[in-house]
């Protein structure tokens, strides 16, 4: 399977779940175009909780920096590849930062390391005063 | 998210039941048991369907406070895609995490004797 679908969501934290839910189908759909074990919960979950994170980052820093923009979230189906964009027009960020050091308590800080650990690859670029969010894994 | 406490003794359950995600951490915050800091809790995840970062931030600041007070959070029937967030994180290093809340609820009931 071979498509792009695109989605854009208002810069609110409670389309979250709208944003995980529609990449965890995305990610159950590729399953079943390549006739992979549907089951494979870990494919799927990559999917969801990367784009919670990266939904989520977006919309918390529009809101820190008044920037309040629609987030536009694009799937793009390769073979047995998902790959999902998250476009958002904050600040630039780099996805380069430290993970957090979890025995001292901090409460933030997960979202890049959680991104970073559950896909194949993550690049974030800078394009026409916008960040784009690429994440990307194969079944 | 739906929060339910039962008290248990000296503890308190809290079942919660939805998604801990960063439009319903907040309202774990507001919760009479966990922001009584003192107060032991047993946090039953058994139907939590999915936990991201800021859930899990939620989780951390609770047990945060409630040892600033000497107090406990423990953590009770996780899934295993809720076990994948600790796990990569560290997380499962902070907490006493339980595969049932009875066992929870007899640990925290033996701490509490201690004290």
């Amino acid at each position: 399977m071979n498509s792009i679908i695109t989605l854009t969501l208002p810069s609110d934290l409670i389309f979250t779940r709208f944003a995980s839910q529609t990449a965890e189908k995305a990610a159950l759909l590729l399953l079943n175009s390549c006739d992979a074990d549907t089951g494979n919960w870990q494919f799927t979950h990559a999917f969801e909780l990367a784009v919670s994170e990266a939904f989520s980052n977006a919309v918390t820093y529009a809101e820190q920096h008044s920037t309040i923009q629609p987030v536009v979230i694009t799937f793009i189906f390769e073979q047995q590849r998902l790959t999902v964009t998250i476009r958002d027009t904050n600040q630039e960020f780099s996805t380069e930062t430290p993970a957090p050091d979890i025995d001292s308590y901090p409460e933030r800080g997960y979202g890049l390391l959680l991104i970073r650990t559950l896909m194949d690859s993550v690049t974030c670029i800078r394009e026409n005063n916008a960040n784009i969010l690429s994440m990307s894994k194969e079944v | 998210m739906i929060i339910t406490e039962t008290p248990e003794g000296c503890i308190t359950i809290v079942a919660l039941n939805g998604t801990l995600d960063a439009s319903t951490a907040p309202e774990l915050q507001k919760s009479p048991a966990i922001n009584n800091a003192s107060q032991t809790v047993v946090i039953d995840m058994e139907h939590v369907d999915f936990l991201d970062s800021s859930g899990l931030g939620s989780l951390i600041g609770t047990l945060r406070k409630k040892r600033n007070m000497s107090a406990e959070t423990l953590l009770s029937c996780m899934n295993e895609r809720i076990s994948q967030v600790f796990e990569i994180t560290n997380a499962h290093r902070l907490f006493h995490i339980f595969d049932d809340t009875s066992a929870a609820v007899d640990y925290a009931t033996q701490l509490n004797s201690r004290k």
